[in-house]
């Protein structure tokens, strides 16, 4: 109830500017719309970005993938879900304005997620923020029926704000997150290489390997990409230049043991796993231990390489 | 009155972070055998992250005094971080982060005595026999 006060003088008084003036503004227009009241717009939104990207896809052949009748929306989890199943990087965005304004610039639509509710009787709606204009300090979205709606920028952050911040891009397999995210674009990627979308994780990392030298993921990515396409002496050159980086990613560690045991070199394998196992915190230690013992029923002695 | 709002906004999207965890173990294929995924390796890195952070916290000089006088040795309680579970990490960061900042002895009794207990939880300290 004490909401209520709150939310009337919201509409009165005029907040600070949000978006700095002086800067240019962005409008995605060539961005595909799909008007729909039904579903609270989370196939709609999802079609969206994924066409801006690339995929042609109608809101009703989503609607079975990203909708759960029961729950009367779209779980983010399954926008996810699906956005693998089209071959594109679901990149969440870290929870910040700037980050969704970087995405916009860069010429991506963004999903976001909104409560039009309240904190403790939420009304989830998925929109699509396809640009901004400073001066005026709103933001342009495609929303519901709606082709452009103008939004003031204080507005939306208040929306945004209830649903957690939560927003997403479907990047293009190498392209690349606009802001400096390389946690969260590295946690997209695995995703898909954990759903067995190895190809495309594949472009991923790689991409990312080449954006940040110094980052050991991407290497350790593609180590494991590289070995569920059977490329093992890839995937062994891939987790030693990771662990070139960080010779304390027990991962990779534990990966190239058992990459050098199915080649045959047993002994060497041996040497890398105790040394995982050494180094393993708690929580990676039980994964490292099967590794070890697996190596150990394994065939096989030293080897060439 | 500010965390009670933030309580309420979390519960749902917690829900579904638990949602998105159970279906990302759903959509996994069998898993290679002998071989760690890379979103394990991120996530060991975030949890290590976190256990540095909570170390961090419990080495702010009043914490560290009030567990002396608890009898109870910094550094090994420190130690015991790693062990915790990740819901008892969570626990630990929120209570830490909410000590005052001002010089209210009490509180801080509150805070590290909560803090002994979590400890407690993983057997590395006797509290109850040293009170």
């Amino acid at each position: 109830m004490r909401c209520l006060p709150a939310l009337l003088l919201a509409g009165c008084v005029a907040g600070p500017q949000i978006l700095s003036p002086q800067q240019d503004g962005v409008e995605l227009a060539a961005t595909p719309f799909f008007p729909q009241e039904r579903y609270q717009c989370g196939p709609a939104a999802l079609a969206t970005v994924l066409g801006a990207s690339g995929v042609s896809v109608q809101p009703e052949t989503l609607v079975p993938k990203v909708y759960l009748p029961e729950r009367q929306g779209s779980l983010q989890v399954e926008m996810i879900a699906a956005t693998r199943g089209y071959e594109r990087v679901p990149y969440v965005l870290p929870e910040s304005l700037d980050a969704l304004l970087a995405e916009l610039r860069a010429g991506r639509p963004v999903l976001v997620m909104q409560n039009l509710g309240w904190e403790f009787y939420p009304r989830w709606h998925y929109a699509v923020v396809i640009g901004y204009r400073p001066a005026a300090d709103k933001l342009i979205l495609r929303s519901g029926t709606t082709e452009r709606l103008l939004m003031d920028t204080e507005d939306f952050l208040d929306d945004w704000d209830k649903a957690g911040r939560w927003a997403m891009v479907t990047l293009v397999p190498g392209d690349l997150p606009a802001a400096e995210a390389r946690r969260e674009y590295l946690r997209a990627v695995a995703g898909l290489e954990a759903a067995g979308k190895v190809d495309t994780a594949a472009r991923g990392y790689r991409a990312a390997a080449d954006r940040w030298p110094d980052e050991p993921g991407p290497w350790l990515g593609l180590g494991n990409t590289r070995h569920a396409r059977g490329d093992l002496d890839g995937a062994v050159a891939a987790f030693r230049r990771a662990l070139k980086i960080d010779p304390g990613l027990v991962v990779a560690r534990n990966n190239l043991a058992q990459a050098l045991a199915e080649r045959g070199c047993k002994t060497a394998a041996e040497r890398q796993i105790e040394r995982a196992l050494d180094e393993a915190p708690p929580d990676l230690a039980p994964a490292v231990r099967r590794t070890r013992d697996e190596i150990a029923a394994m065939p096989g002695g030293a080897c060439s390489g | 009155m500010h965390s009670d709002k933030t309580s309420r906004l979390r519960s749902p999207l917690a829900l579904m972070a638990v949602f998105a965890y159970l279906f990302s173990f759903m959509a996994m294929p069998a898993a290679q055998a002998g071989m760690i995924g890379t979103g394990a390796a991120l996530d060991a890195e975030a949890r290590a992250e976190r256990v540095a952070e909570v170390q961090r916290l419990l080495s702010q000089d009043r914490v560290e005094a009030q567990m002396v006088e608890l009898g109870v040795d910094p550094a090994a309680a420190k130690q015991r971080v790693a062990g915790l579970t990740d819901a008892e990490l969570n626990t630990l960061e929120q209570e830490l982060k909410n000590l005052p900042a001002g010089g209210d002895a009490l509180a801080v009794i509150g805070v590290v005595f909560l803090v002994l207990l979590v400890l407690e939880v993983v057997g590395a300290i006797d509290l109850f026999n040293r009170l």
